[in-house]
């Protein structure tokens, strides 16, 4: 090989190929999704989560939840997402058309949190049962102790402190981070059954089979 | 004691190395001192895997923080200090003259390595940007093009200044990986960080760009380093050399589109995926290209032979092991597990292992004198080996182990982390282990820095087996 500007072009060319196929190909693809419009429902959906919950995912994304925690189901029929209950559906492209940056995540240290929002209304967990958990860890994961603010009851308690976790005299106040990040966490719903989020099952006889 | 079989015409010192003495120094020390830092943090963050309370209360050091800040102090000040500097000094050796433009290389390493450092400080505060192996913070990352841009500039002149025409494997592999590395990070900053694509499209360029890292970056680096040193010590003809130019574009076409892998069963074209399981496979056809120039690696030699030889084991391994995990039948139980730190931690023992050797061949030459203690180039070699085997195996039994307990539904995850807590508690093991190994040669390197070039006697440099340190 003789010829440099020839090599370099040629490199050049080489991942120009890649990303042109896998951006601009993707793009092509996913780059004007947009949310999808319920005529009965009134509705758009994905529903764009309140301000508390975006402001959440960045206390989400500081901390390096990501790290143990993915935000993607996978379709029923590969591995256990739906037996675990993670979500009844496969996650889609159009589930993260709000969001600034998606945080799919790569390692499953601990639980799926795509729908977390919708499990925890179904087993009736509120906002106190999650700062708690936060504060003592639960399940494995770690408690989040930086989280809080440990402060002496001085007049009047503090309206959002945590009760029975503080020794007497003291009441335990969630900062704005941890208050943040249980709304973003409470927020997470992939619920809505875009006409994507389900393979077409052309066989009748599999019918209720699964 | 045995001495290196290393032929007396493969070991010149000339000018071309003494005068590049002070930059690459200077990049070595720094990858050296980034090593350590990044086996710390390393180590600590693999403790809090087995351990989730290990420094739990320290919000500088949560899990995700501390991941993120191990993976930039490797990838970005170990791989990238080190890969720059031996790719420079294998192309200024190739290219037949002293190494060109030191000023703009010492220029542009101090700012790489305050970048970062700045990047580490920042995950650690909390500005990571998510993106796994692109996790430094966005405001400093322009400042790592710049930098990067004055520490690629020698090479560039070496490489237009070369005295032959005609070129050799190494240089493109080397000339490859500093010119495109700029091309992917870039492109990627744009489109991640300043004006973001939409949705899950992030994700796709996040993994195009992180195997680019790889595959395009780390690889050639590392590739050049191997078809420099193996025809030199071996003192023989390379076999089929004919065929090493479709090696080498077969992994610049295919490779770089093998990052879909990570994408199975996620919310992004179902192609994508399918994409990357067909590069994975072609990209075999590079693997074996190299393995047929490289036929003659498998002999015992010196140190240097040893350290390329396990780490061009370990790259040919990962080769196969990533396009077979890429089979949506087994990504089914290795997605989203430890096995894919075990996958990730064999591509960078590949990395590292094969720079390894060519820091002890290139060092003593670079700074005229022989190593100053084989007991610690024994000790490194040891402990490198060892440790890079049992991290990885450990870490695969318990990705797997994860991997199979996570799609049965009725084991909770207590009972998982309980399931694989002993293999992990081996790896961190193997993890400290592994820093000990690079203590020794962080050691040995700043000794040879002291060693004063008139003490060291020209007559060695005669007789240049003195020169590589043995290992057995």
């Amino acid at each position: 090989m003789k010829n440099g500007p020839l090599f370099i072009l040629g490199l050049f060319f080489a991942l120009a190929l890649s990303w042109a196929g896998l951006a601009l190909g993707t793009h092509a693809q996913l780059g004007d999704l947009q949310p999808y419009y319920d005529d009965l429902e009134g509705k758009a959906f994905p529903q764009r989560a309140p301000g508390i919950a975006s402001r959440g995912q960045l206390v989400y994304q500081d901390l390096g939840c990501m790290s143990c925690h993915t935000q993607q189901v996978r379709r029923p029929s590969y591995g256990a997402d739906e037996a675990r209950g993670w979500g009844s559906r496969q996650s889609v492209a159009r589930d993260y058309v709000h969001q600034n940056r998606p945080l799919l995540g790569q390692n499953r240290l601990g639980p799926d949190l795509a729908n977390f929002g919708k499990r925890a209304e179904a087993a009736g967990t509120t906002k106190i049962d999650l700062l708690v958990d936060l504060y003592n860890g639960s399940q494995g994961m770690p408690a989040y102790r930086f989280l809080f603010e440990e402060r002496e009851i001085v007049g009047q308690t503090s309206g959002n402190a945590l009760h029975g976790v503080a020794p007497d005299g003291y009441e335990l106040v969630p900062t704005e981070h941890a208050e943040t990040l249980v709304a973003y966490l409470l927020s997470l719903k992939q619920i809505y059954e875009y006409p994507e989020a389900r393979p077409y099952a052309p066989d009748v006889n599999q019918e209720g089979a699964r | 004691m045995t001495q290196t079989t290393s032929s007396t015409a493969s070991t010149g010192v000339s000018e071309i190395d003494t005068s590049s003495r002070c930059a690459l120094s200077f990049l070595i020390v720094a990858s050296l001192l980034w090593l350590v830092t990044g086996g710390v943090l390393a180590l600590l963050n693999l403790v809090q895997t087995h351990s989730p309370g290990f420094l739990a209360d320290c919000f500088l050091f949560t899990h995700g923080r501390l991941d993120a800040m191990q993976e930039t102090a490797l990838v970005y000040g170990w791989a990238g200090n080190a890969g720059i500097a031996v790719a420079l000094w294998l192309l200024s050796r190739l290219g037949g003259s002293a190494l060109r433009g030191t000023n703009y290389l010492v220029g542009g390493t101090l700012f790489w390595n305050i970048g970062v450092m700045i990047g580490v400080c920042g995950i650690a505060f909390g500005d990571m940007t998510s993106f796994s192996l692109m996790q430094m913070p966005d405001y400093v990352q322009p400042l790592m093009l710049v930098a990067y841009a004055l520490m690629a500039a020698p090479g560039v002149l070496a490489w237009t200044g070369r005295r032959n025409d005609s070129t050799f494997a190494t240089q493109w592999y080397a000339v490859a990986a500093l010119f495109l590395f700029p091309w992917f990070f870039s492109a990627a900053q744009v489109m991640l960080l300043f004006v973001p694509v939409r949705g899950t499209l992030q994700s796709v360029i996040s993994t195009w760009y992180a195997q680019n890292l790889f595959s395009l970056w780390m690889a050639p680096l590392a590739i050049a380093a191997l078809y420099y040193l193996v025809p030199k010590i071996r003192g023989k003809v390379m076999p089929n050399y004919d065929f090493a130019i479709y090696g080498f574009w077969s992994l610049i076409v295919f490779g770089t589109w093998m990052g879909g892998r990570h994408l199975i069963g996620g919310p992004v074209p179902a192609w994508i995926p399918s994409v990357a399981l067909g590069a994975g496979v072609l990209v075999l056809f590079h693997h074996m290209i190299v393995y047929l120039n490289m036929s003659g690696i498998g002999g015992s030699g010196g140190v240097v032979m040893k350290f390329a030889k396990y780490g061009f084991y370990a790259y040919l391994l990962s080769g196969v092991i990533d396009a077979l995990f890429s089979l949506r039948s087994f990504a089914v139980i290795t997605q989203f597990t430890l096995f894919q730190d075990a996958q990730w931690q064999l591509a960078f023992a590949s990395f590292s292992l094969i720079i390894f050797g060519a820091l002890y061949y290139l060092v003593p030459r670079i700074s005229g004198a022989a190593w100053p203690s084989s007991g610690l180039v024994r000790g490194h070699y040891l402990a490198t080996l060892l440790g890079y085997s049992v991290l990885i195996i450990s870490l695969g039994f318990a990705g797997w182990q994860q991997g199979t307990a996570l799609n049965d539904s009725t084991i909770s995850f207590e009972a998982i982390a309980a399931q694989y807590r002993p293999w992990l508690l081996v790896a961190s093991a193997a993890q400290a282990l592994l820093l000990v190994g690079n203590l020794a040669l962080l050691v040995n390197f700043i000794r040879i820095l002291f060693v004063r070039t008139s003490e060291a006697s020209a007559s060695q440099f005669r007789q240049p087996r003195n020169l590589e340190a043995s290992s057995s």
